[in-house]
């Protein structure tokens, strides 16, 4: 039971649509609402199986799922907004548009094309404009079945068909086409349904092929940023769940052009903050997950929503010392302290300020594997991992460059507990900010705290340290008795000057009648 | 005698200091956040302090036996210095901190807005921090400084149990003991109190909601004062669980509403980020 996040180019209208579409599943998104128009993909235009054939290489090509919309303001008509519509006198051009749409969403392998009705026009009168409806949309249907794409019909506030109900007595009276669902916008449901977004949900059922999702203030048809209106985000999503939804809900917000990227990257954080069996949980666990899973470890449930490649893939995990720990502690157990830690991180990056220093209270400061490793200097602590979830959830939250700040701030004003944390949890997040990250693990190798030494030499700094520095944390670490395995990829990257190093170490202890530390000697030994 | 010195500036005391407070039983303390006597000119200079205060600080009295805990706030001298100020934006990720059992030093000094602006914000952040707070009240003028501060602290919503009035005297004790407030006491060589005005205010007021600290900072001033009151509460007839409870259990109660008290036996480590206090051999 699957439904996939997407977003609707028409709020990346100032973007190329290439762009746009990279941008979208850069954060995230599984899904596209690709409305047709003059700079997305026009119907119109030269050369158009060629350009459909592209658009659709890219869509494979990022992951996308797509539906098509149909509500470009100018495309038919340069004057007048949305003219012609179905419920208009030269009804015809709309329907061979709408005929159009669905040749190139046959082709783009997309869901459905979506539509509304229209604006009855002065002059004509409720009545006639149904009949105009009727007649339109069994012409349009008529393209649906030569294509083999269903049409969407989208209740639009204003329009003759502007609630749900209408839009399912339309359909009763077609006879119940199989090519005829509908497209609910959740915020609609809040400006003018006399229900909320939930239950519209549960009464489409499976008639439901596409959802748009925004915020509404009631009786207002403006779209809004998910908080700013009266939506139930939670509550509908999990709506959609619990009907077992498995089509596109794609963010709604045609007026945010200007800030497309912005605007689209806290839809996502508010989406991932709302989403069912904690949301917020799933994408924690679901990040650290591909190394829990590898080692064997159960998690909770991810399946609710299928998120993007920076939820779950391109979250670089590669510390073995991460994996081993997911399966010893486990992932945050929905409503735990971690779990709504990591929601609030989400729903709202800067309240890592505040969470960050309380982790150990919540969840303790024991080894991960107190056997071998007593005080966590090779292995770390449970809250290390804890930190390590809070800091994943940041960096789908934020961009690059906030997440570099925040790393920073919570290292520089961090306590030597908090330090760690953010040293450990840069296995999986500091590819995301590799120059902040790296002055962070350059100055704690400034510092003589075992602990912190330690946690700096993991897989992000084997990975991006510089070869100098790199091997004096190795020295550091043979001379402030930290064991060799709290560095990573020592066995890789050890080369023929960090030997001569610790040989020069080494005879060092001999001459003053010390002993060699055995992980030194090994070291010497490996290289011969 | 156990003791817990409820406000006391370590940051600026020796070694034989920690070693004597041990010896007349100093097993926990809290250090609030104050000025430095010298002027600080930039919220970097907070921040390294703050720093101190949940980690260097902690693990040097812990090499003494003591458990430090501490307080932290823009104090209400520097809360008028324009450069010092902007580390109220800093405050919340340091009162999310382990050891951090309450927001202070808060409070007045010479009533100016910009005071009055400082100490509401902090009293807010108390509030949302679910910290209780040390308040500070001036040196001169104190009735009236007092009685604005029971005003401000009335209308921030803070519960009156969550805030300790400080280095109150005979003028200053009734409108705080009628508030709900805790009543906190300095114990000064020459100033402030001393340790028979404070037996005779302890008759007269009970025991209940009452602090005793040394205050003990840069200037003179001893580290020993809570144990000497201790000992002339004895000598004027009060009874052991008397001094317990003011110099142990009233502290713990206070400071225990921050819920991050620290006061199990773990033994410390040897050294703070690698650097031991004991000199020689070892970093």
């Amino acid at each position: 039971m699957t439904f996939h996040l997407g977003y609707g180019t028409n709020g990346f209208a100032n973007h190329r649509l290439d762009d746009a579409l990279a941008v979208i599943a850069d954060l995230g998104y599984t899904g596209v609402a690709l409305t047709l128009d003059h700079v997305h993909l026009d119907p119109f235009g030269p050369d158009l199986p060629k350009r459909v054939d592209q658009v659709a290489a890219r869509l494979d090509g990022l992951g996308l799922g797509v539906v098509v919309e149909t509500g470009a303001r100018f495309l038919l008509d340069p004057h007048r907004k949305h003219h012609p519509t179905l419920v208009s006198d030269a009804q015809e051009v709309r329907v061979d548009f709408l005929v159009r749409a669905l040749r190139i969403a046959a082709d783009l392998g997309a869901d459905c094309v979506s539509f509304w009705s229209g604006i009855v026009p002065a002059g004509v009168d409720h009545d006639e404009a149904w009949q105009r409806m009727r007649s339109g949309v069994t012409a349009a249907l008529d393209g649906a079945v030569r294509h083999g794409v269903p049409l969407a019909l989208e209740p639009e506030p204003g329009m003759l068909v502007e609630r749900l109900d209408q839009a399912l007595r339309l359909r009763e009276e077609l006879g119940s086409p199989d090519l005829l669902g509908i497209t609910l916008d959740v915020g609609h449901c809040v400006a003018v349904e006399p229900e909320d977004a939930a239950a519209c949900i549960r009464r489409a059922g499976d008639l439901l092929l596409n959802v748009q999702l925004d915020d509404m203030l009631p009786g207002v048809h403006e779209h809004l940023e998910f908080g700013d209106g009266d939506l139930d985000l939670p509550g509908t999503l999990a709506a959609l769940a619990e009907i077992g939804y498995t089509g596109l809900a794609g963010v709604e917000l045609p007026r945010h052009s200007h800030a497309a990227p912005d605007v689209a990257r806290r839809a996502m954080s508010a989406l991932r903050a709302a989403l069912p069996t904690p949301g917020a949980v799933s994408l924690g666990s679901e990040a650290l997950g591909g190394v829990s899973h590898a080692s064997g470890a159960a998690l909770p449930g991810s399946d609710v929503v299928s998120l993007g490649s920076e939820a779950s893939g391109a979250v670089p995990l590669g510390s073995e010392e991460l994996g081993a720990v997911s399966s010893e502690s486990g992932a945050a157990t929905p409503g735990s302290w971690l779990a709504e830690a990591e929601s609030s991180v989400l729903a709202d990056p800067a309240s890592i300020g505040a969470l960050f220093p309380a982790v150990g209270r919540e969840v303790g400061r024991t080894p991960v594997q107190g056997e071998s490793d007593p005080l966590g200097v090779v292995h770390g602590t449970v809250d290390d991992v804890a930190r390590a979830k809070l800091l994943t959830a940041l960096a789908s939250a934020v961009g690059p460059e906030e997440l570099a700040t925040e790393l920073t701030s919570l290292y520089r004003h961090g306590d030597d507990a908090e330090r760690r944390g953010v040293l450990r949890a840069l296995a999986a997040v500091g590819d995301k900010a590799p120059t902040a990250a790296v002055e962070l693990v350059q100055d704690a190798l400034r510092s003589n705290d075992t602990r912190l030494v330690a946690a700096a030499l993991g897989p992000f700094a084997a990975d991006h340290l510089d070869v100098h520095t790199w091997r004096h944390g190795v020295l550091k670490c043979l001379f402030l008795g930290i064991p060799l395995a709290a560095v990573a990829r020592l066995d890789r990257r050890a080369d023929a000057e960090l030997r001569r190093m610790v040989g020069a170490f080494a005879d060092e202890r001999r001459a003053a009648g010390r002993a060699v530390p055995a992980d030194a000697l090994d070291l010497l030994r490996s290289g011969t | 005698m156990r003791i817990f010195d409820p406000h006391i500036h370590m940051t600026s005391r020796t070694t034989d200091d920690y070693e004597a407070m041990y010896s007349a039983g100093v097993r926990a303390l809290v250090e609030p956040a104050f000025w430095l006597g010298q002027p600080r000119t930039n919220v970097g200079s907070f921040t390294d302090y703050f720093d101190a205060l949940i980690g260097w600080e902690r693990f040097r009295a812990a090499q003494f036996g003591i458990r430090h805990h501490c307080t932290i706030a823009l104090n209400p001298k520097e809360a008028n210095d324009p450069r010092c100020t902007d580390v109220l934006d800093v405050l919340p990720r340091y009162l999310a901190k382990d050891g951090v059992v309450a927001v202070g030093e808060i409070g007045y000094d010479s009533m100016t807005p910009e005071e009055d602006d400082a100490f509401a914000r902090q009293l807010e952040l108390a509030v949302r921090h679910g910290l209780p707070a040390l308040v500070h009240t001036p040196h001169r003028d104190k009735a009236a400084g007092t009685a604005r501060t029971l005003d401000l602290v009335r209308e921030s919503g803070l519960a009156p149990e969550r805030v300790a009035v400080d280095h109150l005297n005979e003028t200053t004790v009734r409108a705080v003991a009628d508030s709900g407030c805790w009543m906190g006491f300095s114990i000064y060589p020459g100033t402030k109190m001393d340790e028979d005005r404070m037996v005779a205010i302890l008759r007269e007021y009970g025991t209940e909601r009452v602090l005793v600290n040394s205050a003990a900072d840069w200037g003179r001033s001893d580290p020993l004062k809570t144990h000497k009151t201790g000992l002339a509460m004895l000598a004027a007839g009060f009874d052991q669980s008397d001094v317990d409870r003011v110099l142990w259990d009233n502290p713990v109660e206070f400071y225990g509403q921050s819920g991050r008290l620290m006061l199990d036996d773990t033994p410390a480590g040897d050294t703070f980020a690698g650097n031991s206090v004991l000199r020689g051999e070892r970093p």
